[in-house]
C-alpha cells in the first residue's frame, strides 16, 4: 500500500547555479491511499504538480513536509522495488533494446549471463525479442514504451509509477498500450500508479481516481472509486469482461471527473466554468 | 544508404575536392610562372623524393608525436573537468571564471613564456598545443554535460545509480559526440599552432622543414612539406571520424 500524508514538495526558483533561496511550492497537503495490487490514477491539468508527486513517491526528491509511505515505511531515497516510467521513457539512446532493459540488473551488479537469462524471457513476453539489438532511435513510440516497461519489470518491482506514460502516443497505439499495461498487470502482482492528464484514461484504467488541481501548489481534491476496475474483479484468473468504455457508467464517471476538474478553479488557459 | 556506401561517397568527395584544388594550383602556377609557386608536378616530385629518402617520415613522425602527446595529456583531464563542472554547480563556480579568462587568450602568443618555463625541448611544444586543445575541450565538455536531459538522469537515478554510475552510464556517453566534434575543431587549431611551435628551437617536425626549405629557397620542398602537414591534419580528422563511428554507433549522422 502506498500512502501520502500531507505531502508537500517545493523546488528552488530559477535553475542550477544561481538558485536563490526562494522556493516555489509544487504540491501541498496531498493525502491519498493507493491500494496494493490495484491500479490508481492521478488526473490533473499540466502544472498541477503531478510529476513532483511521482518523484516524491519514487524517492527522487525529498518532500518539504509530510511524507510518502510504501508498506508503512517512509520513502527515503530510491527504493529497489519501485520502478518508474517517465513520459519520454528515459531510454538511453546509446544502449540497445536489450542494453536498456537489463540496465537495472547491471546496476545491481549482476553478471552478463545472468542478465541475459533474466531479460530474454521478458523481451519475448513484450514482443521485443526480434529488436534486441536495435537502438531506441529506430523504434516507434509504442515500441519505446514497451522497452521502458521491460526495463521497469526487469528489476521485478512491486510498485510501478508511470508519469504520463501514454501521452506521446497516437490514439490507437495509446489504447493498445493501455490494454498492454492491463495484460502486464494480469501476469504479475503489481501496484500501479498512473499519472495522466487524460480523464478517459484514468477512468478506464484505475480502481481509484484522484483528481488533482490548483497550481503552485496543486493538491489532491477529490477521490473517485471505480469498483468495476477493482483488481479482484479484473485480474483474477479467468476473469473476462465487456469493454467498460461502452457502458453508461463509464461515461457518467468521466463526466463526474471532468466536472470535478472544472469546479476546482482556473485551468491552464485561465478559463473557469 | 549503407555505411560502406556512405564512406565511399565521402572518400570520393574528398578526392574530387583535392583534384579541383590541384587543378587550380596548376593554373595559378602556369599563369604566374614565379619561382615561389612551382606547379603541382614539381611539388609532388619533391614530395616523392623526400618521402622515399625518409626525410618526410622523420619530420612527419616528430610532428605527429607532438600532436598526439598534446592530445593525450590534455583531452582526458579537460573532458573530465569539463563534464564534472557541467554537472556540479559548485565546481562550475570555480571552473567557469577560469574558462572565461583562459579561453579567449591568444595562447600562441605565450610561446616565448612557455619556452622560458619549459625549456627549448619537446615539453614546451607539447604544452602549447595541449593548452589550446585543453581549453576548447573543457568548454564544450562543460556545455555538453549541462545539456544532458534531466529525464535521462532521473530515469537512471530511479534505478538506484550512484553519482559515479550516472557519470559513466549517462553523462559521458551523452557528451561523447560533442566531445569528438570539439576534438575535430581543435585539431585544426592544434596543427596550425604546431607549425608555429616547430619554427623555434628544433630541427625536426614539418614546421621546421617548411621554414628550413623556405630559407634555402627550395620552394618545391617547401610545398612538399606543406602537403605533408595537410595530410597529417587530414589523417587526424579521419581518425576522429573513425573513433566516432566506433564509439557512437547509436549516433546517426549523415555526411
Amino acid at each position: 500500500m502506498v500512502e501520502l500524508r500531507k505531502l508537500a514538495v517545493d523546488y528552488p526558483r530559477g535553475s542550477g547555479r544561481s538558485a536563490d533561496r526562494v522556493r516555489v511550492p509544487a504540491v501541498a497537503g496531498a493525502d491519498a491511499v493507493f491500494n496494493s495490487g490495484g491500479i490508481s490514477a492521478i488526473v490533473g491539468p499540466s502544472g498541477c504538480g503531478k510529476t513532483s508527486l511521482v518523484h516524491a513517491v519514487a524517492g527522487l526528491l525529498v518532500p518539504s513536509s509530510g511524507e510518502a509511505l510504501i508498506d508503512d515505511r517512509k520513502v527515503a531515497g530510491v527504493r529497489a522495488k519501485t520502478a518508474v516510467i517517465f513520459q519520454d521513457y528515459g531510454l538511453l539512446p546509446w544502449r540497445t533494446v536489450e542494453g536498456n532493459a537489463e540496465l537495472p540488473l547491471a546496476l545491481a551488479g549482476l553478471g552478463r549471463a545472468e542478465r541475459r537469462s533474466r531479460v530474454g524471457p521478458l523481451l519475448e513476453e513484450l514482443g521485443l525479442a526480434a529488436f534486441r539489438d536495435f537502438y531506441p532511435a529506430k523504434l516507434s513510440g509504442g515500441m519505446k514504451q514497451r522497452v521502458a516497461i521491460a526495463r521497469a519489470l526487469a528489476a521485478e518491482p512491486d510498485l510501478l509509477l508511470m508519469d504520463e506514460p501514454f501521452s506521446s502516443l497516437d490514439a490507437l497505439t495509446r489504447e493498445a498500450a493501455q490494454e498492454f499495461l492491463l495484460e502486464v498487470r494480469r501476469s504479475r502482482p503489481l501496484t500501479i500508479l498512473v499519472v495522466t492528464h487524460s480523464i478517459e484514461e484514468a477512468a478506464y484504467l484505475a480502481e481509484t481516481v484522484f483528481v488533482m488541481s490548483g497550481r503552485n501548489p496543486g493538491t489532491i481534491r477529490e477521490r473517485f472509486d471505480v469498483p468495476e476496475n477493482a483488481a479482484a474483479a479484473r485480474f483474477a484468473p479467468g476473469s473476462r469482461r465487456d469493454d467498460f468504455r461502452a457502458t453508461p457508467r463509464y461515461l457518467k464517471l468521466c463526466a463526474a471527473i471532468r466536472s470535478s476538474l472544472r469546479g476546482a478553479g482556473p485551468t491552464e488557459d485561465g478559463a473557469t466554468s | 544508404m549503407s555505411q560502406l556506401e556512405a564512406g565511399l561517397r565521402k572518400a570520393a568527395g574528398v578526392v574530387l575536392a583535392a583534384l579541383v584544388l590541384v587543378a587550380l594550383w596548376a593554373l595559378a602556377a602556369a599563369a604566374l610562372s614565379k619561382p615561389f609557386l612551382p606547379g603541382p608536378a614539381l611539388a609532388l616530385a619533391a614530395f616523392w623524393r623526400l618521402a622515399s629518402n625518409g626525410t618526410l617520415g622523420l619530420h612527419a613522425g616528430a610532428s605527429a608525436s607532438r600532436v598526439l602527446w598534446a592530445l593525450a595529456v590534455s583531452f582526458v583531464p579537460a573532458a573530465t573537468l569539463g563534464l564534472a563542472a557541467g554537472r556540479s554547480p559548485r565546481l562550475d563556480a570555480v571552473v567557469s571564471p577560469l574558462v572565461y579568462i583562459l579561453h579567449p587568450l591568444p595562447k600562441a602568443a605565450f610561446l616565448p613564456i612557455i619556452l622560458l618555463v619549459f625549456g627549448l625541448g619537446e615539453a614546451s611544444k607539447i604544452f602549447l598545443v595541449g593548452l589550446i586543445v585543453f581549453s576548447q575541450i573543457l568548454v564544450s565538455a562543460r556545455d555538453s554535460a549541462r545539456r544532458v536531459p534531466r529525464q535521462l538522469i532521473d530515469s537512471v537515478r530511479s534505478l538506484g545509480a550512484s553519482r559515479l554510475e550516472l557519470a559513466v552510464l549517462v553523462v559521458v556517453p551523452a557528451s561523447l559526440p560533442d566531445l569528438l566534434t570539439s576534438l575535430r575543431v581543435s585539431l585544426g587549431t592544434a596543427v596550425a599552432v604546431l607549425f608555429l611551435a616547430e619554427t623555434f628551437a628544433t630541427v625536426t617536425g614539418l614546421g621546421y622543414l617548411i621554414v628550413d626549405s623556405w630559407s634555402r629557397v627550395a620552394y618545391a620542398e617547401m610545398y612538399a612539406a606543406i602537403i605533408a602537414l595537410s595530410l597529417l591534419g587530414l589523417g587526424l580528422f579521419a581518425a576522429v571520424d573513425a573513433a566516432e563511428r566506433l564509439l557512437c554507433p547509436w549516433h546517426s549522422y549523415r555526411t
